[in-house]
């Protein structure tokens, strides 16, 4: 399936140019709101006077998903009005899960007859992509995926079995995760933050550190090539080993998963290895980010710098920004020794 | 008394268009904006039903109100005014 078009929320802005500039420009400090450094999404991204009226009732987490969902299908240059051969698949670890526990509160605070109707509404899960549907106007399968680490590989997976089935020509696949109150306290609780704010993506620790963030990206897979093309995604799987060899690949490493040594088996093959959590911060829908820096690369034949304090087993990185000939690229995902996933892109 | 009155008025009036603007999430509206007696649905404000739903749920959580009779609702829900006007009058009573 091809990628025919990427939309983006997080920290640095909205919009694909926000992220290639991102990406371009490296590093940039988290801010500290509350007791740890975060990469957050600003109140002011979130606003679309051209999508007002229609997201007017859209929690935060709802927000995020519309626009990056929008941007995906603009960018494809693909109009499927009032069809059925549009899916839409939002991949998400904790939903909206800011505006449930502000339901619940409500719920304790005033009694179950007296909560809003429009927060009980968006503290279902699938209430974004309902969101992304209404506004698009599709008439075709709309879902949420909800799993802790694998939830963008396994969006992917199903836009991949829509298509191959014939059951859509396009399919709207993508992430969000919101960082509200609880997931704070639960960061806070569980992870190795990082005082400095800096994600150490190479250093294949076991106890790596992590930034945590927020965002929501969208990618529209096509069956045919369209006018915008950023490349083709050839498999994703679950794999011991790896077959073939990449120009490149990109690892989610953030802190977010636990154990990070399994992934330095993957200096072995020799290809160059980037990793792109610095710049949006540690998500367990990461991966979706991730994937839409591979996709940019091979559009625009372009390795992005990679930011790394220290690299103690020798990877071979991408120390600079540079035009490079890029057929293939994979990323990869570990959580345990036994689950690794593979997601194969091709110019 | 009268002088009194129409204090409460007021400032019932101000309170109703903060809640409204917060608890309806009407961005691009300040609670100056909204006239006393310009029509909260359908061509004035532009609020819908579901909005409608809400405004029980902030009265009931606000000032203790309870609106089941819709007929009745659609008289008080019509603008700042006659909702400002229903609250006072059942806050004193009770």
């Amino acid at each position: 399936m091809f990628i025919s078009g990427i939309g983006i929320v997080f920290t640095r802005g909205r919009g694909i140019d926000s992220f290639e500039n991102a990406l371009k420009e490296g590093w940039r400090a988290p801010s500290w709101t509350g007791s740890f450094p975060a990469y957050r999404v600003g109140q002011e991204i979130l606003i679309d006077a051209s999508l007002s009226k229609k997201i007017r009732r859209a929690d935060r987490f709802s927000r995020m998903a519309v626009l990056s969902a929008v941007d995906a299908y603009r960018d494809s240059g693909i109009t499927v009005n009032q069809s059925e051969n549009l899916g839409i698949i939002l991949a998400t670890a904790f939903g909206p899960h800011a505006t449930t526990f502000s339901f619940i509160d409500d719920i304790l605070d005033y009694s179950d007859a007296n909560v809003s109707p429009t927060k009980f509404s968006n503290s279902v899960h699938n209430a974004a992509a309902s969101y992304i549907s209404a506004i698009l106007d599709s008439r075709g399968p709309t879902v949420t995926v909800t799993q802790f680490k694998l939830a963008f590989q396994n969006a992917l997976i199903l836009a991949g079995s829509w298509i191959a089935e014939g059951r859509c020509d396009h399919v709207l696949c993508g992430c969000a995760d919101e960082l509200g109150t609880v997931m704070e306290y639960a960061c806070k609780m569980k992870l190795n933050i990082a005082k400095d704010g800096k994600i150490n993506p190479f250093a294949f620790s076991d106890s790596p550190v992590s930034v945590p963030g927020e965002g929501s990206v969208f990618i529209m897979l096509s069956k045919e090539k369209g006018s915008n093309n950023y490349g083709k995604v050839t498999e994703t799987s679950f794999f011991q080993n790896i077959t073939g060899k990449p120009d490149l690949f990109i690892i989610d490493t953030d802190g977010m998963s636990g154990n990070e040594k399994d992934y330095k088996d993957i200096i072995n093959y020799g290809s160059l290895i980037a990793g792109y959590s610095p710049v949006f911060g540690s998500m367990l829908t990461g991966s979706a980010l991730n994937f839409a820096a591979a996709a940019l690369m091979l559009k625009n034949q372009v390795a992005y710098k990679c930011i790394f304090q220290d690299n103690p087993f020798g990877a071979k990185l991408c120390a600079e920004t540079y035009a490079k000939n890029l057929d293939e690229i994979y990323c990869i995902k570990i959580c345990r020794p036994e689950i690794k996933t593979i997601v194969k892109l091709q110019k | 008394m009268e002088e009194s009155k129409e204090k409460n008025l007021a400032e019932i009036r101000k309170l109703l268009k903060e809640l409204l603007v917060e608890n309806l999430s009407l961005e691009d509206i300040r609670p100056e904006d909204i006239k006393n007696d310009e029509i909260l649905f359908g061509d004035g404000l532009g609020l819908d039903s579901l909005d409608a739903v809400e405004i029980v749920v902030l009265l009931q959580r606000n000032f203790g109100l309870e609106v089941k009779d819709m007929k009745q609702g659609r008289e008080i829900f019509y603008s700042i005014d006659t909702l400002a006007r229903y609250i006072y009058e059942n806050k004193k009573a009770t």
